[in-house]
This record gives C-alpha cells, structure tokens and sequence, in this order.
C-alpha cells in the first residue's frame, strides 16, 4: 500500500469514526478491509499526531482501548469532517455503479440511479475523466432481463442451456442471485434435475421462459462466495463449468507462433526453451476443453501429459479426419456445388 | 512506502489546514519535523512531492501570490476541503456498499472503501452488507492499472517495457493514453503510441516494470470521436459464408449463429437420439477463414465444413497437425 492509499484511509477513518460512535475495533476494521493490528497502527498513528506544536491539546484525540474495544473520537482536530473524494476514489465508485446498472439482478435501481447522479454532483470536477475508464460486461438483453424478473418475482425459470463445452440441456431452476465477474454475468440457481445449485453464465442461456410456479431455493443457498480463485481456469473449473470438477493439469509445448495462448489461458508455470518455444503446465478444467485447444492449435502444440490427454487428442483428431475422407461427405460436398 | 512518509504528510496537511494566514516554505520546514534536519535542496524536492500528493488525493492546495506576483505562500481552501452534506437513503447507502465491492479484489480497492467511508461520513448511516441478490466483482492486480488511470484522468504521456508473448525481449513504449478498457477479464490501455505515430492498444498483463510519467499533464488531448473497444478488438467484417456438417445436438454455438440449419433425419426420426440418423447442415457467416477453422477443428469429428474449399483445406491442415504432433 502506497502511504497517499493509507493517508487517504486515515482521512476517511476520522471522519466516519466520528460519525459513529462506539463502534468496535472489529467492526471498523472490516469496513475498512484491513486488519485490527492495522487498525490499532492507524489509530496510533493519528493520536500521535495533530495541529503544529504538539501540544496535548492539539493532538487528536481517540479513546479506542477500552475493555469491548469501542473507539470514540474525543477531539479530531481539524480532520473531523471527510475531505472531498479524490479523482480515483471517484472513479472507482462512479465506473461500479454504471457497472452495476448493466448487471441484471434485485437491486434498487431507483436507489442506484438516485446516488449516482448524487456523487457526481458531490464529487464534482473529481467525477472528470471517470468515463476513461470503461468495465465491458456482455449480457444479451432479452435473457437478462427474463432472469431479473423470474429473481423479483421468485419464480422458477426454465432454461435451454450450453455447457462451457457446447453441450444443450433443458433445465427447471429456482434463481437464487446473479453475479457479474470480469465482464461475464452469471445467474446461481437451484438445479431442479442436479439437485444442486449451479451457476449459469448468461449469455449461454439459449432461451429463458419464467414459469407460474414460485421458486424455492435452499434458504442458506449461495454455491459460490465471489471471487472464486483466481485466473481464468479457475473460474472455468468453479463458475462456468460448474458440472465438471477440475482435473490434473497438462504439460504443453508451444512452439512460438501458439505463444498467443499464454495470453488466453491460466498457467501453472511457463518456461522458454532455447529454440524459442514455451514449456507451459496449464490448469485443466475437463478433457473436452484441453482437446479442443490441441485441436485447434494444430501442428502449433504438442500435448506432453498426462498420457490418456496425449491419447484423448490423437484419437480426437484421427476420427475428425477421417469423418472428412468419409465418401457420403465427399458427396455431400460436391452436391452443394463446392 | 513508509509510515515514516505517512506521518509527514499528515503534519504537513494539519500545518496547512491550522494557519489562517497563508504558511510560508519557512515556515513549513520548521513546522513539519522530518522536514528540520534535511538539506535545501533535499527539502525543497520533498515539500514538491508532498503537495503533489496531498493535491492529488484532492486536497485543495492554493499558491498565494503577492501583488508583485511573488509567492507569499500556501493555504488549504477549508471550504472546498470537506465533501459537501449529502442525504442518503439506507436503500442508497447499500447500492454503493455493492459499488464499493466491486473493486474487492483489484487495486482500486482501498479508493472504493475509502470513498465509501467518506459518503458515508457525509451523509451519516453506514453501507449495510446485507445480501442481495446480485454479486459483482472486477478484478485487477497488474501494477500497471493505477498509474495508467492517473495518466488517463490528467493526460499525461507515459513510458513503459512492453513485451508480447512471441518476444523475448521488452521494447519501449511511449504513449499518450486515452483509455482503459476492462474487456473479458482483460485490462487494456488505449492511446497514441508516440513512436509509431498511430493508435494502439497494450495489454497491461504484458506491462513489464513501471509505468513511468513522460511528460507533463494536459500535454495532449483524446480524439472526440475515439472508440476504445474498437481499438481493442477491431470488428472483423463478415462478408462470406460457409456450409458446417454438424453431429445432432453438438456445435451449439454455430448454431446459435447459423442463418440457416437445414435438418438431417433424424429430426423427422423424433430428436436427436443417435449420430446414425444423420446430421444438420448449418450454414453460418464469417470473416476470417482461419477463425472460423480452428472454430470447426475444435469440435473434432462434431463438426465437418463443407464449403468453402480454403477453410475446409484449413480444418484438415489444423487437425493433420495436431495427429502427427500425438502421433505414437
């Protein structure tokens, strides 16, 4: 942490200490995302220190020792209300709510409209420059918006659905949230024919009917606490393929012009050998996703491990070619004028 | 950086904001102890520092000049210091609790909090965490994300190592940044790259070092009619089509954007119960052949293209490839 992030906490910490008192050590350090110890540090930090002269009077006083561990302002100098947001703080706040008002879901969105227009007016010239910041979320409208409707008005949904690896099912699911990670929204439901909840990337939804009947979702039902790991393998293995459990990683070479993948895909360790390609262990969330890089890569990447990954692509690729030296494709091929 | 650093910034902004008059340099070095034992020009560097940091995290910092144009000092404008009183409602207090956990595992993450205890400090209440039903969360960690939305918000020009995957070593980038773009989990920044005289788009993943400042802010300014996610991911322009066999109930995602599937029997046989009763022919638009190819070869056996002739030679080309790679 930079000390204008940690000076930027102690300017908001008094204040807002101030604006409510008798809070616990606890309770402050979690809204602040920091730990007690951290917290005692700041506190420390600021009752050490006040107008010039140093005199007591002109310290900052905070009580935050006592046995329950509630902390008073006594005296904030001059530091008692929140100076004005910074450009990034700014920022921050006002791209999450515009990101917010694209995620379909059961927020208020009068409320997220309301606050929005009152902290660019708060934050004044600060608010300046927000909008170079752009968070690209991709949820196909319709489909958004017959999940939000079936989570208001908690009905069962009927989805027609494409597993991360293309596979369709037909599925009756009660909505329990969505979730928005890193430009992709998710509806969690309970899975009537799984019996268990699962995650549903949005724009995987083929079609998206809400049913007459309510939804009764486990009432402790949340499958997944935001961010499930991270990297994308991670999220393919918890989030978007939920139905199939992370299996062990394989070990690729690359030659050079694969070396794109290295940005498409989470790895585990990457090496540059000598003659300019890439030794590379990649998470696996299933087979059918890591046959499916072999394939498309070509002659680019070689499969190293483990054996029945180097088996499932060869067999993989034997079969597709020979599906295209099959005589009645052959034909099919000539008939449709080629 | 240091508590030690923390501290001083703290004594010089309590130094500022206790005077009534406007605070000297002189003034300021005696005040500010860490400030007492340095040299002049150690000082000087310092105090420069300081109150850029002090302004930049929105401290409003006047210059007081004299009649003659000379410095008489400096003063905190106490009006504009403070956010102004706003209402909020608990409904509104929640929704920027969730703003603010949007940044939860990213960088941006302590301005989010420290913005939210500022309102809420302004407007009295307290976010409450109580679950709804909609989670969000961005998340960015490269090192290169703050400094470049510093450079954006001031215009100013910026240098760093930029290294693709195919290279082995970094090269030099200047570039005036126009824009961040968040785009399928991955951070880029959009701007004129200096040296080639052209619009550009970086990745930040591939960022290697600092970002460092190269110039001055306002020294620039952005296009009116720059569309950032184009320079991202320029359009490809679909203007061929091609003919795909498809296994019944596979390829999804071709068929979602077929103009056309035309059925094989076993739709007339009651569903998709067996590959034996034939497939559908689905007939789909595409730019590029290789795209569409690797596309087509992912699938396996699933998918057979069967028109064009250059994408069909691309698809056995990829998947004779990858046989002799496995071979035994």
């Amino acid at each position: 942490m930079t000390s204008g992030n940690r000076l930027s906490r102690l300017l908001a910490l008094v204040p807002w200490l101030s604006a409510h008192p008798g809070i616990t050590m606890p309770q402050a350090a979690q809204h602040f995302g920091i730990t007690v110890g951290q917290l005692e540090s700041d506190l420390n930090l600021l009752v050490c220190n006040g107008l010039p002269g140093h005199r007591t009077e002109d310290l900052v006083d905070i009580q935050f020792w006592d046995e329950g561990g509630h902390i008073d302002v006594l005296d904030p100098q001059t530091l008692g209300r929140p100076l004005r947001l910074s450009p990034e703080e700014a920022m921050a706040l006002l791209v999450a709510l515009r990101l917010l008002a694209q995620v379909p879901g059961d927020h208020d969105r009068d409320a997220l409209a309301s606050v929005t227009a009152t902290l660019e007016e708060a934050a004044g010239s600060a608010a300046r420059g927000a909008d170079r910041l752009q968070v690209d979320l991709e949820v196909p409208g319709d489909i958004a918006e017959t999940v939000e409707s079936a989570l208001r008005a908690r009905r069962v949904l009927r989805l027609s659905y494409l597993s991360g690896v293309g596979e369709a099912s037909e599925r009756d699911v009660d909505p329990i949230r969505t979730l928005a990670l890193d430009g992709h929204a998710y509806l969690e439901a309970w899975c009537h024919r799984a019996g268990a909840i699962r995650t549903f990337r949005l724009d995987r939804i083929v079609s998206a009917t809400v049913l007459n009947e309510p939804a009764t979702p486990p009432p402790d039902g949340t499958g997944i606490d935001l961010p499930a790991g991270s990297g994308i393998a991670a999220r393919q293995a918890s989030v978007s393929n939920p139905l199939h459990p992370q299996g062990p990683p394989a070990t690729l070479l690359l030659r050079p012009e694969a070396s794109w993948l290295l940005d498409e895909v989470a790895t585990d360790s990457v090496e540059q050998q000598p003659d300019g390609s890439w030794l590379v262990v990649v998470p696996v969330p299933n087979p059918t996703w890591a046959v499916r890089w072999a394939l498309r890569l070509g002659g680019a990447a070689r499969v190293l491990g483990p054996p029945e990954l180097v088996e499932a692509v060869r067999t993989a690729a034997s079969r597709a070619l020979a599906a295209y030296e099959a005589p009645t494709l052959n034909a099919a091929a000539g008939s449709s004028g080629g | 950086m240091s508590a030690r650093r923390t501290e001083r910034l703290l004594n010089l902004l309590f130094a500022l904001m206790a005077a009534s008059q406007p605070v000297t340099r002189v003034q300021l070095r005696n005040l500010v102890t860490d400030y007492h034992d340095e040299s002049d020009e150690a000082f000087e560097r310092m105090f420069e520092r300081d109150k850029d940091e002090l302004r930049g995290m929105g401290v409003p910092i006047d210059t007081v000049h004299g009649a003659g144009g000379e410095s008489l000092g400096y003063r905190v404008r106490r009006d504009d210091y403070a956010l102004p009183e706003i209402q909020l409602t608990p409904a509104e207090l929640s929704v920027l609790g969730l703003a603010a956990r949007v940044w939860e595992q990213a960088s941006l993450g302590p301005a989010a909090r420290s913005a939210l205890a500022k309102l809420e400090a302004a407007g009295g209440g307290w976010a409450d965490n109580r679950p709804v039903g909609v989670q969000t969360r961005v998340t960015a960690h490269d090192p290169a994300l703050l400094p470049l939305l510093d450079a954006v918000r001031v215009r100013r020009p910026v240098r760093f190592d930029y290294r693709r995957p195919d290279q082995q070593e970094p090269s030099i980038r200047r570039v005036e940044p126009w824009g961040v773009l968040s785009r399928r989990g991955r951070w880029y920044v959009v701007g004129r790259d200096l040296d080639r005289d052209q619009p550009r788009a970086f990745r930040l993943s591939r960022i290697e070092g600092i970002v460092r400042r190269d110039g001055s802010p306002d020294s620039y300014t952005v296009p009116a009619d720059v569309d950032v996610r184009a320079l991202v991911a320029p359009p490809v322009s679909a203007d061929r089509t091609a003919r795909v066999r498809l296994a019944p109930g596979r390829g999804q995602e071709l068929r979602r954007r077929a103009l056309r599937v035309e059925p094989g029997p076993h739709a007339a046989a009651g569903g998709p119960t067996s590959a034996d009763l034939g497939d559908d022919i689905v007939t789909v638009v595409f730019g590029e052949a290789r795209t569409l190819a690797a596309e087509a070869a992912a699938l396996g056996a699933d998918a057979v293209v069967l028109e064009p002739r250059d994408v069909r030679d691309a698809v056995r080309a990829l998947l004779a490839g990858a046989l002799m790679e496995h071979a035994r």
